[in-house]
């Protein structure tokens, strides 16, 4: 049991910087590595790319200032800052929401970084460049190899683990500031190998060629919504936590927001001009989401010079990206359990990291079913996880009582009045209409029964957790301190 | 294949767009941060708002008045009046007649 008098102070960012990148390194993962080069490629190139910055500055922005805002007024993981606003009872359940679509998340996350692992450590010993490899037969072992699947999975949540214990100033912060500005560099020297090759731009032609009539295209906007909304991790009560440790005279909207949003997306479009000119200049077909990182890409890096050093940039990269949105994606859970119970933050670690660990064989066991709760989430959990965030914010706590008591305070922009219907209105419809229009688009599937149950269960179960723990008084007294390194 | 100039100019807009606007913010706030640190160093507290920011927090305490949460906007309007009132380095633009003009609620 945690020692109260350890429970004396909240851990705190030790720099800027660390706060910054703990932010970009829990954004950026596989969707902007193996998939909005594609996407942008496959949804009219320019048109896709106005398209994505106009939403970008309508609902990521705004909304992860809100995020961010309300962890750092809180000073409170998820629960907490649920309890915060709504008051004790059952309503903080929608908390919990948050909480399990955040560890249902990681379950199937965790096998893919493991992919990603795999594929860094053989691309340092120069696996893909060997006399004889095939890249298709190569993923398939792998994907049919239920051990080591599950080998890795463990690998990963041990690593994880061993970070989180830690705590945040010596744990997160200390990879972050080094790991994502690695990814970077990985993808800069990765885009001037590829731009130096002959063919090379027709990949860029590919990702960059404007396609004007896609902007009248409906399918245009919901993919670049999709984008905006899922790759800046709005919603997920990521940055919730990531702004809970701020410190006292930070800012919130400079670097919470407009630094997050378009930051992470430039690691998309830098991602886009580091991949595709590689695959078109050796003529292979562009691709999305594995077929493009494990097949395609592979099967370019024995063709081009120096093809097993861009492997490894590119694999140690990618490897990075997913590891740090892991590291964070946990660290929501670790916070927000670590406040509620009594247990310390190793003990936290280890519970939560052995239950996500235990959540995530059947993921790790079989790819098919990492993609059907990939879709279900994706398109129904974490929509709903933001929609209960933004929801509180927006009609609980309010958004000009938020953007006046915490997002311009200590604030690097100002942030002006029409911050507050953007919070109230258009953000929960926007969640509300994806919801929906997937539902629509797969409707019977199986996918979208188990993500009507996940919308109607997770609020029960949400409601139900919470109405019986507050009814009897089942919150510590020393909630309110997590971290771990203070 | 040679690009063309509306691919060219798309690829140009991106960079700028993304990269610089990342960049700007990046710089910005790191450099906000700095100054922080050094105005921290000479005294222990600094103003928490901007001129325009703690003008719409006393507009809006004037109309709610009861509001649940008034009593903490009263709390943080009145600790950036006295911290700009009792500190000489600012971190926000104020006018020492703007300073002088604020009264604590």
């Amino acid at each position: 049991m945690a020692d109260a008098s350890t429970k004396t102070a909240r851990a705190e960012w030790g720099t800027r910087f660390g706060f910054l990148m703990a932010m970009i390194g829990a954004m950026v993962g596989a969707g902007n590595i193996w998939r909005f080069p594609y996407v942008m490629g496959d949804n009219g190139g320019g048109a896709f790319v106005l398209a994505f910055l106009v939403l970008l500055f309508l609902l990521a922005v705004p909304g992860l200032m809100a995020e961010v805002a309300l962890g750092r007024y809180t000073n409170k993981g998820v629960i907490g800052a649920f309890r915060e606003v709504v008051g004790r009872g059952g309503m903080v359940g929608f908390g919990v929401i948050v909480l399990l679509v955040n560890i249902a998340l990681m379950s199937y996350y965790s096998p893919l970084i493991g992919w990603t692992l795999y594929y860094a450590v053989h691309s340092l010993l120069f696996s893909f460049t060997a006399a004889g490899f095939e890249a298709e037969p190569f993923m398939e072992g792998l994907f049919a190899n239920s051990a080591l699947m599950i080998g890795l999975h463990t690998v990963v949540m041990g690593s994880i683990a061993a970070i989180l214990i830690l705590g945040i100033r010596r744990g997160v912060e200390r990879l972050v500031v080094y790991a994502v500005p690695a990814l970077v560099v990985a993808l800069v020297i990765m885009t001037i190998r590829g731009l130096t090759l002959p063919g090379a731009s027709e990949g860029i032609a590919f990702t960059f060629g404007v396609q004007w009539e896609f902007l009248l295209r409906s399918e245009t906007w919901i993919a670049a919504l999709g984008q905006a909304l899922f790759s800046t991790g709005l919603g997920w009560g990521i940055a919730l936590t990531v702004g809970s440790y701020l410190r006292e005279y930070d800012d919130v909207p400079l670097g919470g927001g407009v630094f997050t949003a378009i930051g992470e997306s430039s690691i998309g479009i830098l991602a886009a001009l580091a991949i595709f000119p590689v695959v078109f200049a050796v003529g292979v077909a562009p691709d999305a989401g594995a077929g493009l990182a494990f097949v395609s890409l592979v099967q370019v890096f024995p063709e081009i010079p120096l093809g097993g050093v861009v492997a490894i940039l590119f694999f140690v990269g990618f490897f990075l990206a997913t590891f740090t949105s892991g590291l964070l994606i946990t660290e929501v859970s670790v916070t927000t359990i670590a406040e509620e119970t009594r247990l310390d933050r190793t003990q936290t670690v280890l519970a939560i990291c052995g239950g996500i660990w235990l959540l995530g064989l059947p993921s790790a066991y079989s790819a098919d079913i990492l993609d059907f709760l990939d879709f279900v989430f994706g398109n129904w959990g974490l929509p709903l996880a933001t929609l209960a965030i933004i929801g509180v914010i927006g009609w609980v706590l309010g958004p000009e009582r938020l953007r006046l008591l915490a997002v311009n305070r200590n604030a690097g922009i100002y942030v002006g009045k029409w911050w507050d219907p953007v919070i109230k209105y258009v953000i929960p419809l926007v969640m509300l209409f994806i919801m929906g229009y997937f539902a629509w688009d797969n409707f019977r599937e199986p996918e979208m029964i188990a993500g009507m149950l996940v919308i109607v269960l997770f609020p029960i179960i949400g409601y139900a957790i919470m109405s019986v723990l507050e009814g009897r008084g089942g919150h510590p007294d020393a909630a309110d301190v997590t971290g771990g390194d203070d | 294949m040679a690009l063309t100039a509306e691919v060219l100019g798309m690829l140009s807009f991106t960079l700028l767009t993304f990269w610089g606007l990342a960049t700007w913010a990046l710089v910005r706030t790191l450099r906000q941060e700095g100054r922080k640190v050094e105005i921290l160093r000479h005294q222990d507290r600094m103003d928490t708002y901007s001129p325009q920011a703690l003008a719409e927090l006393r507009e809006w305490i004037d109309a709610h008045p009861d509001d649940p949460l008034a009593d903490t906007a009263r709390e943080r309007y009145n600790e950036c009046v006295e911290t700009l009132r009792q500190t000489d380095s600012h971190f926000y633009d104020w006018s020492d007649r703007e300073i002088a003009n604020l009264e604590r609620l």
